[in-house]
Parts: C-alpha cells; structure tokens; sequence
C-alpha cells in the first residue's frame, strides 16, 4: 500500500501548483499521473493567462468581465478572488522562470482577448500552457515531489463519507495498489474526447471527474460545455484566439467579414460562445467553405509579426494542414474545448466530501459559469491550484490515519472487476466510444433543441447497457491500453449521460449552452446551478443559488 | 493502403510486423498507429498525448528518422525508400524516393532501452535532464514583482524554453548511443537555457559548468547537430553546447 498525507491525481498545472503548495506548508506530498506530468494537456494551452498588471487596469474589471462573460453563472466571491490574486501568481511563475514575452521596458507583455475591456493577458508567445507547465514541473523537481509517473487512477475509497485514499492501476505491469492519503486532490482535466471534434489531447477522456461522481460527489454545470470558435479544420487542433487578439479577421466564403453581423462592437473578439454560434451559422447557413469551415486570416499580421507572437500555431498550421498562415488564410471550425462544469468544489477546492479536493478544469468552483473567457482557464490553475494544496495541507493536521480495511477491500473489488472485463467477446471500447463521441457531437453541440437532446439522452442509456458488455481482449500486462481504455470509456459514458441531462432540463440559453428552442436567457427559473448525482439508473439533478454580490445581471451585449 | 512495418519486443523477443492501414487524406503516423492498435492488434504500445506536436510523447524511429510520430503525415513517409542497413539520417534523407513503395518502417527510439515495442525507458532520459538541476532557484525570496527582461533576451531564451523533451535528439545522438551516461543534447540545451537566465544566480552558472566540464558533458559531444536536424521544434542544442564550451575555456 503506497501512504501519503496529501496525494494529487493528475500532474498538469493545477495538480504540480496544488503539491507545491502542499509541499511548502510541510505535508508529504505525491502526485499520481496517467502521463509523465509534461505531457498533461495544460502544456497544449496557447494564448495566454489573464491579470490585471497595467496601472490602469483592476481587478474589478477583470472581474466584471469575467462574470458578463460566465452570461452571470459564475459566483462572484469566486471570481473575486481569481481576479484578486492573478497578478500575485502571474508574478510568481515569472520569478520562478515562466519566459514571458515582453514588452521593450522589459515588463510581461499582454495582448486583447475576448470578452476582456483591457488587454491583460499575458502569454509565451503562442505557447503560454507549454511555458508553465515546464516551469512548473521543474520546480516539482527541485523540491522533490514524488511523482507515481504512467498510473491510472481508477477508483476513489470513501469511508465514513470521508475520501480516505484511492485504488490505482500501474499501467507499465497492470498491477494495482492501494493508495492511502489523508486528503486526495483532484486535477485530472477534461473531458473534451467524448466529443467527436475536440481541441483536447486524446487523453482528456474526464476519469478525475467520473471519479468523484461514481463515489457519490455532485457534479456542477455540466452541460455548459465550452466549443472554441477557431479549431483546425480536419484535425482540431487549437489555433489560439491570440490570432484575432493579434488582429486576425474571420472572413465567410464570400469574403464578408461576418462577425459584423453578431457583434458589431467586439467583432472577432466577442466572448467564444458567441463567435462559435456565429462560425456555425455561417457554416449551417451553406455561407462556409465546402466541407464546413470558414477562414481566419492572419496574412495582414505579416510574417514578422506572426513569427513574433503566433510561430505556434503558423507550425501547426503547415504540419497539419499543409498551410502557411503568413500566406494563406487557415481554415477553422468550432470545435469542444473546454468544460465548464466539474466536480463540485469551494474557494479552497474543497468538494462536499470532506478529504477530497478538485481544481482546475476538472472542477466547478464556478468562476467560468457559462461561458469561460480565454485566458482565465491557466488562471484558474494556479490561483486555485494553490490554495487547495494550502487547504489540503492544513486539513491533513487535523486528521487521523484511517485503517487500511476499507482500502484493501476496495482494492480486491476493484481487481475483480477489471478481471471480469477480460475476454473474448462481448463490446469493444473503440465502436463504443465512436458512437458516443458522434452523439455529443451531433446531439449536445453548439445548437441544441429538445429533439436532438432526447435523443442524445436515449441512445447514450442503450451505450451505457452495451457498455455492461465491454470486454478487453489484450490480456498484456505491460502498457494494455486496450485496458486503460475501456477502464475511461466506462466514465466517459457516465458523463455524456450528465451533460445530455442536465441541457434537456435547462430550458434556456445562457453562455455556451444555446437552446434553439428556448434561444433568451431566463434569470426567473434558470439562474441557477446544476448539480448531478450518480444514481444507477441516471443522473439525479438538483439546483443551486448563484453567488452574486457585486454585479447584477444584465442583458448581454458585445 | 499503406503498410506499417513495425518492429515490436515483447521482453526479450523482437520481430516485424507489417499492418496493412487505408490512407486518408492528412492522416499522421500517429492516426495510423491508433488504427492499428483499434481495429487489428490490440497489443501494440506506444506513448501518445496530444496528438498536435507539443507534448513531446511520441518520438519514434520512423523510416529510420528519429521524429514525433503525430507531427509525420503518412503521405510524406511512405514513399521512402529507408532500407539503408545503417540509420543514417543524412542518408535517408537523400536517399530519395521510391514511387508506390507505400511502405512506412517503424521502430522504437534508438539510444533508451525498450519496455515493449515503440514504447522507451524515458527514466533514463529524465534523470539526465534532471541531472542538470534545470530550475530556477528562489532561494525562498517572496516574489513581488517581475524581474525585468529585454525582449532580446527572452528571444534567445525561448530558443531552448521551447524544448518539448520528446527525447527525440536522444534517439539521433552518436555520442548518446556510444556513452550511456552522456548527457545528451537535450540535457546540455536545457543547462543552457539557464545559464542565460537573468534570473538564475552567477553561483548556479558556476555550480552548472563545473558540472558539464566532463567527457559525459559538454566534451562529449560530437557536433554533427544530429540533434539540430531532428528536433521538431527547432531547437539548437549543438551551438549551445558550443557556447558552453566556450565558457570553459
């Protein structure tokens, strides 16, 4: 049995700032991750992480336009204390080696991103997530963290209520372990790969948040479910919203710069939900490209500049699609991004089940609400990252050691159940994941109606029947991925089901959760959060106030 | 079709595969891989992530070439002609083409010792690079404020921040292959890239060449930027060992 005070599953960047934070305040600290903490998909984050730096800037505004972003869903003691402590952590990843770019007086330099009334994101040139997460990881280096590197969390054990540790996989010989620790943070990422068109790393398939859910902790906001309005057309990768930030325009197949007509004042830099309905359209409406795409045009921007400020995504742009953005317009499409919602989870990470923590995208402290604003999302990390390995580390004081009964008997259970999904036969986790990955896609997408939404609902019940059958037929004990895959598929199944859910019930649009037939946003019935529990026949759903204190609610208009 | 020739180890034993894959348009070695390990053996391994050249996990022998196999687009490779008995990569590259070979050779990263099929002992490379205590030390003091940077200097740093650590310079390395406890360019480009850091203190630089004055250092290098010509990310480790070097004398 492996025994730490504080163990935190996931080695991206709210995980490696959550055990530093651990660290510092004495605690024996591990990080358990299914990659080597490099290759967590924080690294693949581009444009740019926010705070108020300027001197005529504030983190009030950061805050006012973090809440009309969220379309008034975020809570605002939350996003106060994002906005409060952003410059705080920005200054710290720089003195710890993050190479910001700069302006001449060798201060961080920021640039405009949607949805902000200031330009106040800071970047590494395009490659801001890859920057921190490096820096990061080196400071988990230095002050010697141990990290459980290739292991696949697969079960949380609770106690009494209480999260007393975890059952774990070592995916390098297929053994499992039981995991004791006093407090479990979670800061396992997304979910983007239930989507069929998904920015996300192929990795991000959610298991922290289906952790949580399966061992009876609620899940908030789910169907808010961020689509990025510029993705690569074809293979969906990432291109940064920095490129509009930078001055690039998004022109529709007759050359019209259409953003005109959905966002008069903001134009390319209106919020993502709102420039990703506006791509839709265009596409739906046959005023895309052939095959559905529309065109952002970088080419004004001029090489150097592009080379300066955007040599990521101009690389991506000739590796996967075979063009040069200083001479072509890039071809993009919508596509899923990021998420919303997550397991429930407080100012200080902590989730309604005392010893479990979650933060960063996993989790909902709810300062996205609907809509997140880019570059609040590395924000998040850091600011939350840290005052949940503070928390965790304080809690850890004041609790006793709980007996190992209760772990190795999950252990066992969990051992059994992998057996028994050995063999011949039966479901295979790839037609299962395809099938689900194109019901979220057509069903749960930027446009959504009652229709569509029953539909997504019945037919991921019938996957998640099927999905009883899922057997695995590689049976190699060293990296069976088969394995690890079906083992995730079975949370990805449980997750679409929340999302599904929770968009039928909410008869509104607000943020990124767009109803066609209810296309106005409804303060009356729906300012409200969601909250999913588990139960084995579907999601129980529930409501929760909002936090609001310093805006009210306001029509939304860019 | 294209055919994947595969090399695969199972604990000892190595042998070919050859999988028959349908082409599509764009599709990267990696796709391929995944239809692989899909739809016909379930048991193939290797390392991926995120599938968009920044995470830096799959690096693999691919014709011979040392390279990330998410960023290698199947139609750019399969008319190789890679049956060079020696894995040279300047010979590759000249070697030309071979109209309708449609054949892609696959094997795992040279220079690491292999777990199972494309899948390395990346410790090995980890502990090298970590060897070099690439960090910036605080020295416990409460940051306030930002340590003021030219925009020069943060140009001729990201040089080397871009550094992904996909091993893949490991894998091209004749001075790696020869000495296993050689440092290797990705090492030796990350001890750069803080020794050029304003922020690091002239005590670490000092500490960071007494380090590096060593066979398995900077003097074992080569310099036939192997490294250089394979790095995905248009890193230099060569001119920075150089630049080490120089600092030495």
């Amino acid at each position: 049995m492996i025994d730490h005070d504080v163990l935190v599953i996931g080695g991206g960047l709210s995980g490696l700032r959550a055990a530093l934070e651990a660290k510092f305040r004495g605690a024996d600290v591990a990080i358990i991750s299914k990659v080597y903490p490099i290759r967590s998909h924080s690294g693949a984050a581009q444009g740019g992480i926010n705070a108020s730096l300027g001197f005529d800037d504030s983190w009030e505004a950061h805050a006012l336009d973090t809440v009309k972003g969220s379309d008034y869903l975020a809570d605002q003691d939350t996003v106060e204390i994002l906005c409060r402590e952003a410059p705080e952590r920005v200054i710290e990843m720089e003195n710890w080696g993050t190479n910001f770019s700069r302006k001449d007086d060798g201060t961080i330099a920021q640039r405009p991103f949607g949805g902000a009334g200031f330009p106040r994101t800071c970047y590494a040139g395009d490659r801001t997530g890859h920057n921190l997460l490096h820096t990061l990881h080196e400071q988990v280096l230095k002050n010697k963290i141990k990290v459980y590197n290739e292991w696949l969390v697969t079960r949380l054990v609770v106690e009494k209520g209480k999260c007393i540790g975890s059952v774990a996989m070592n995916t390098a010989n297929s053994e499992m372990d039981a995991l004791r620790a006093k407090a479990t943070i979670l800061a396992t990422g997304g979910y983007g790969r239930i989507y069929q068109r998904s920015t996300n790393a192929i990795i991000n398939r959610g298991s922290g948040i289906a952790l949580a859910y399966m061992a009876g902790v609620s899940l908030k906001d789910m169907e808010f479910v961020q689509f990025h309005p510029t993705t690569l057309w074809g293979t969906n990768i990432l291109i940064t919203e920095g490129a509009r930030g930078e001055g690039g325009y998004l022109y529709n197949k007759d050359h019209e710069r259409f953003m005109a007509s959905y966002a008069a004042g903001a134009m390319e830099l209106a919020p993502r939900d709102i420039v990703a309905r506006a791509i839709q359209t265009e596409i739906d409406e046959r005023r895309g490209f052939p095959g559905g795409y529309v065109q952002l045009d970088i080419t004004h921007l001029g090489k150097e500049k592009i080379n300066k400020r955007l040599p990521g995504i101009r690389q991506i742009s000739i590796d996967f699609a075979g063009i040069d953005p200083v001479q072509k317009p890039i071809p993009v499409q919508p596509g899923q991004h990021y998420s919303m919602g997550g397991v429930s989870s407080n100012k200080d990470g902590e989730t309604p089940m005392p010893g479990l923590y979650a933060v960063g995208e996993c989790a909902c402290i709810s300062v996205h609400g609907a809509n997140r604003l880019g570059g609040n999302s590395l924000l998040d990390t850091v600011v939350f990252g840290k005052r949940a390995g503070g928390a965790a580390a304080e809690y850890v004081k004041t609790v006793e050691n709980q007996t190992e009964e209760s772990l190795i008997d999950a252990l066992k259970s969990e051992q059994q159940s992998i057996e028994e999904m050995m063999g011949e036969g039966g479901e295979n986790f790839a037609e299962l994941r395809d099938e689900l990955r194109a019901i979220m896609q057509e069903y749960v997408g930027v446009f959504r109606n009652r229709e569509k939404l029953e539909h997504a609902v019945e037919a991921i019940r019938e996957l998640k029947e099927r999905g009883k059958e899922l057997r695995v037929k590689n049976n190699s004990s060293v990296f069976n991925f088969e394995l690890m895959n079906a083992i995730e598929l079975k949370g990805m199944l449980e997750l679409g089901h929340v999302i599904a859910l929770g968009a039928l019930v909410r008869e509104e649009s607000r943020g990124a959760h767009y109803r066609t037939d209810y296309p106005e946003r409804d303060d009356e019935n729906w300012l409200k959060h969601t909250l999913a529990f588990f139960k084995p026949e579907g999601p129980e759903l529930d409501y929760r106030e909002v936090t609001i204190d310093r805006f009210q609610p306001e029509r939304r208009a860019y | 079709m294209v055919t994947l020739k595969i090399k695969r180890q199972d604990g000892d034993r190595t042998w070919f595969d050859q999988f028959e894959v349908e082409e599509k348009t764009g599709m990267t070695v990696l796709e391929a891989l995944f239809h692989v390990q899909e739809r016909q053996d379930g048991s193939l391994c290797f390392r991926y992530s995120c599938r968009g050249a920044v995470c830096g996990s799959c690096a693999m022998l691919i014709n011979k070439v040392p390279g990330l196999a998410c960023r290698t687009q199947v139609a750019n490779v399969k008319d190789e002609a890679a049956d060079e008995p020696e894995d040279d990569i300047a010979a590759v590259k000249q070697s030309g083409k071979v109209e309708g070979k449609n054949e892609i050779l696959i094997e795992p990263l040279p220079n690491l010792k292999v777990i199972r099929d494309l899948i390395v002992d990346m410790d090995h490379f980890y502990s090298l690079v970590d060897s070099v205590k690439p960090w910036i030390d605080m020295q416990d003091r409460e940051p306030e404020k930002v340590t003021l940077m030219d925009p020069s200097t943060q140009n001729q740093l990201e040089r080397y921040t871009n550094c992904i650590l996909c091993a893949t310079c490991h894998g091209a390395c004749p001075a790696a292959a020869r000495d296993g406890n050689y440092l290797g360019p990705a090492a030796l480009a990350k001890a750069w890239r803080f020794y050029l850091d304003p922020r690091s203190r002239d005590k670490d630089r000092d500490e960071l060449l007494e380090l590096l004055d060593s066979e398995s250092g900077v003097w074992g290098c080569d310099v036939v930027y192997k490294c250089v010509a394979v790095c995905p990310k248009k890193v230099t480790p060569t001119p920075a060992i150089l630049e080490l070097r120089k600092k030495m004398e």
